[in-house]
């Protein structure tokens, strides 16, 4: 079971996150932008920060990078309805651990989950 | 070949100027007074022509014409309408009377519409004897040109509504593609930055694999079946921009997207339908009546995600990034909507490019439509850096990175 951030701006996606891995992981934190992320991540160290891109005030592949920074060994995966190559470049280049397209499955989120902090 | 907007705007004036002519005729021999709405000249697949006609009957004065632009062009009235011009004409005890009065004014109109292009070119068009028909939406079209094999081809078309009657006619204008791109290439400016009107072609069919995502997302979403029906790409002045959206009210989110291109991007649902998808996305039913906070966080977050799915073919096939703001949710009338983003477009330019898509589903109530509206210059230089070879790379592959 691990500890788990949720950082997108949508409630509907946050809701639709929890649900999902409520049942297998702690939800111990969940935020609206990257800033917030950045701050909620230094004060919980959480094993795993679910990060959507586009988010207002701070984007999800800044938060990444700076929470990289602040800890190499933090555990992201994006998860975003960005599906372009450059973007991914630029996740990877970030720092990112894994990255995950909206719409998903359960399914796709357990796995990237699996690969990234395995149980 | 290349066209400039330069010219496509000029083309797009002559149309209008000729749809006012062809109008002011009517106004001659019928007193009934009619506006030229819009007129938008579109570069459309030819499985979609004529779709927003739906499946109404309608009444069609069609006629063929050769010379300096060669082609078809159609006067389309509601069926209704033509009981109205005959009546006007005092032709209505005769069946065949009026059906002839409705074929002279159809061909006196045409003229008008025809003439003003001619005299442009400082060349000859001849056109046929007028043709009458009756038919069901886009059946009342004639059959595109097809010379040359193109899979898309150019469409001007105008709008008329008379003034103080619910009834509106249009004039479409078919020309054959090959003398039509040549004739646009030719009024070309050589010193401006042009447009390919191939990679055009291109871009267009791009858009349509992003729809066909977009609809995708939906489905897999909601499980509500989605097609994409019709993907185009139209050129209108700037101030018609608002009337390409309509008045109808609907629901959706508006994304400022930078990069290249860069725009703005609405994904818009009528009410019915915004209901009906956010409640498909929801595990529960929802507290309250109408559109509840929970539904509007939905369509937030499906908009996010069909907005992505339209852009991103773009940004692969560029190898580029297409960045977006997060959506704001907008509800109000589909025009109040698009006319600030096209003025703020206006500062740069005096025509747009309005790219639509349109899908829907036989199974329920459901209709959604995306408007992309691109800085033109933005757009020109994403047409120009397009390789055409690439163009079927619209998708990227997450396991060649993580």
């Amino acid at each position: 079971m691990a500890d788990v951030l949720i950082a997108d701006d949508s409630e509907f996606m946050r809701n639709l996150l929890r649900e999902i891995l409520e049942e297998d992981h702690d939800i111990v934190g969940e935020v609206e932008n990257g800033v917030e992320a950045v701050e909620v991540f230094k004060e919980q160290q959480p094993d795993l920060v679910m990060m959507d891109i586009v988010m207002p005030i701070r984007d999800g592949i800044e938060a990444t990078d700076e929470i990289k920074s602040s800890n190499p060994d933090a555990n992201v995966i994006m998860c975003t309805s960005v599906g372009q190559e450059e973007k991914m470049k630029e996740a990877v280049k970030a720092g990112a651990d894994g990255y995950i397209t909206k719409p998903f499955q359960k399914p796709s989120v357990m796995e990237a989950i699996q690969d990234v902090v395995p149980s | 070949m290349k066209v400039d907007v330069q010219a496509l705007g000029t083309f797009n004036e002559l149309a209008h100027e000729g749809a006012e002519q062809a109008t002011r005729s009517l106004a001659q021999m019928t007193g009934i007074d009619g506006n030229v709405d819009v007129t938008r000249i579109s570069l459309v697949d030819r499985a979609d022509l004529g779709e927003e006609l739906g499946d109404e009957q309608f009444v069609g004065v069609r006629f063929e014409f050769e010379g300096a632009l060669s082609g078809e062009t159609v006067l389309v009235f509601a069926e209704g309408a033509t009981d109205e011009i005959v009546d006007a004409l005092g032709h209505h005890a005769d069946e065949a009377m009026a059906r002839s009065s409705v074929e002279e004014i159809g061909n006196i109109m045409m003229s008008g519409f025809i003439d003003g292009w001619a005299d442009h070119l400082d060349a000859t068009i001849d056109h046929t004897p007028p043709d009458y028909i009756e038919r069901e939406g886009s059946a009342i079209l004639p059959e595109a040109p097809t010379e040359g094999g193109h899979q898309q081809l150019f469409v001007f078309r105008s709008e008329i509504e008379w003034v103080g009657e619910p009834i509106d006619f249009f004039i479409y204008m078919l020309p054959e593609y090959d003398p039509m791109t040549e004739l646009m290439a030719d009024h070309a400016d050589p010193g401006a930055d042009a447009i390919p009107i191939e990679k055009l072609e291109v871009f267009n069919r791009m858009t349509r694999e992003g729809t066909e995502t977009a609809a995708e997302n939906v489905e897999m979403m909601t499980g509500i079946e989605t097609a994409a029906e019709v993907t185009q790409i139209s050129f209108v002045p700037i101030e018609d921009v608002p009337k390409q959206v309509g008045n109808d009210t609907v629901v959706g989110t508006v994304v400022e997207f930078t990069g290249l291109p860069s725009g703005y991007l609405l994904v818009l649902f009528d009410e019915a339908s915004a209901m009906t998808v956010a409640e498909a996305l929801m595990p529960m039913e929802p507290k309250g009546e109408g559109l509840t906070e929970r539904h509007e966080s939905a369509i937030e977050e499906l908009g996010n995600i069909m907005t992505s799915g339209f852009v991103d073919g773009w940004a692969n096939v560029l190898q580029q990034s297409v960045d977006h703001t997060p959506p704001r949710l907008v509800h109000d009338m589909g025009g109040a909507i698009i006319d600030p983003l096209a003025a703020q477009l206006g500062q740069e330019q005096r025509h747009a490019f309005i790219i639509d898509s349109r899908m829907q589903t036989d199974e329920i109530d459901f209709e959604c439509e995306i408007h992309a509206l691109p800085n033109g210059e933005q757009l020109r230089e994403a047409l120009d850096q397009l390789v055409v070879d690439r163009a079927d790379q619209t998708e990227a592959d997450v396991e060649q990175h993580f």
